[in-house]
């Protein structure tokens, strides 16, 4: 035991210091700005993401009813348009069928 | 001289530089007890002293001003000591090698560093801070979170293996 206090003893008169104390106190405060501007860009990363996301499905909302407008109003014109085109041209060839029979009639 | 809880105050009202006063003023302290914790391993006890200063600030809205400072942060250190090695040993495991990455660098009485060297870790924390610092046990207790029987145990079991 008187070995085990000698050597306590001896022990507490050692004193450590830190080397660079200086340097040391201003790597820990630097360390501690890091760590606070990480966590301000952090929150408006996700404060910018959030607001990101908000805009971009309103702009999706918005763009997908423009389109299904524009869908919807091609196809109606594209339904009409077949229409007048298949009446015209069944149109055009009744008439140039009439036409011919005509012309043999006119020949004959 | 203003006290430490006067600046630990003024740092949470945002004046962080105060913060870089108790950096400076308790930073031979928090390295001796990481010298002594990992008998004489200069590279590991600084990292406990950063490790402990960083943690401090993180968590100084939950210091108790009734309370000393110097005591609280050495119940970081000792928390941050217990990871450090933890982390050290899950390290260790991984790889196999010949040779611990903290080498020890003997810079003090390594009478002492060879004495503490077959206890665990927090018999190291405890031994130390009951001999070498004279905490008494309730301190101790308080410091690291044990009840004052547990560290009784601790601080005898310690004694045995070092006789």
């Amino acid at each position: 035991m008187n070995r085990l206090e000698a050597i306590i003893e001896k022990e507490k008169e050692v004193s450590y210091s830190q080397e660079d104390k200086d340097i040391f106190g201003s790597h820990i405060l630097i360390l501690i700005y890091q760590e606070q501007e990480s966590k301000k860009f952090k929150i408006k990363l996700c404060l910018g993401l959030f607001l990101g996301m908000g805009i971009m499905s309103f702009s999706f909302s918005a763009i997908n009813e423009v389109v299904n407008d524009f869908a919807v109003g091609l196809s109606n014109v594209m339904a009409g348009d077949f229409t007048t085109v298949a009446i015209l041209s069944y149109g055009l060839s009744f008439v140039l069928l009439a036409l011919l029979k005509k012309t043999d009639f006119i020949f004959n | 001289m203003e006290t430490d809880e006067v600046l630990v105050d003024r740092t949470l009202s945002g004046e962080i530089d105060c913060y870089g006063v108790l950096v400076q003023r308790h930073a031979d302290y928090l390295f001796g007890l990481g010298m002594r914790f990992t008998a004489g391993n200069r590279e590991f006890a600084e990292d406990i002293s950063q490790q402990s200063f960083l943690r401090a600030y993180k968590y100084l809205k939950s210091f108790n001003p009734k309370k000393k400072f110097k005591q609280w942060l050495t119940g970081i250190a000792v928390n941050c000591y217990k990871d450090l090695s933890r982390k050290e040993s899950q390290y260790l495991s991984l790889e196999v090698i010949d040779e611990p990455s903290y080498t020890p660098d003997l810079g003090g009485n390594t009478g002492f560093f060879e004495l503490i060297k077959p206890l665990a870790e927090d018999e190291r924390a405890i031994f130390t801070l009951r001999y070498v610092y004279e905490y008494r046990i309730d301190e101790i207790a308080e410091t690291v979170g044990l009840k004052s029987g547990t560290v009784k145990s601790k601080i005898s079991r310690a004694l045995e293996k070092l006789r």
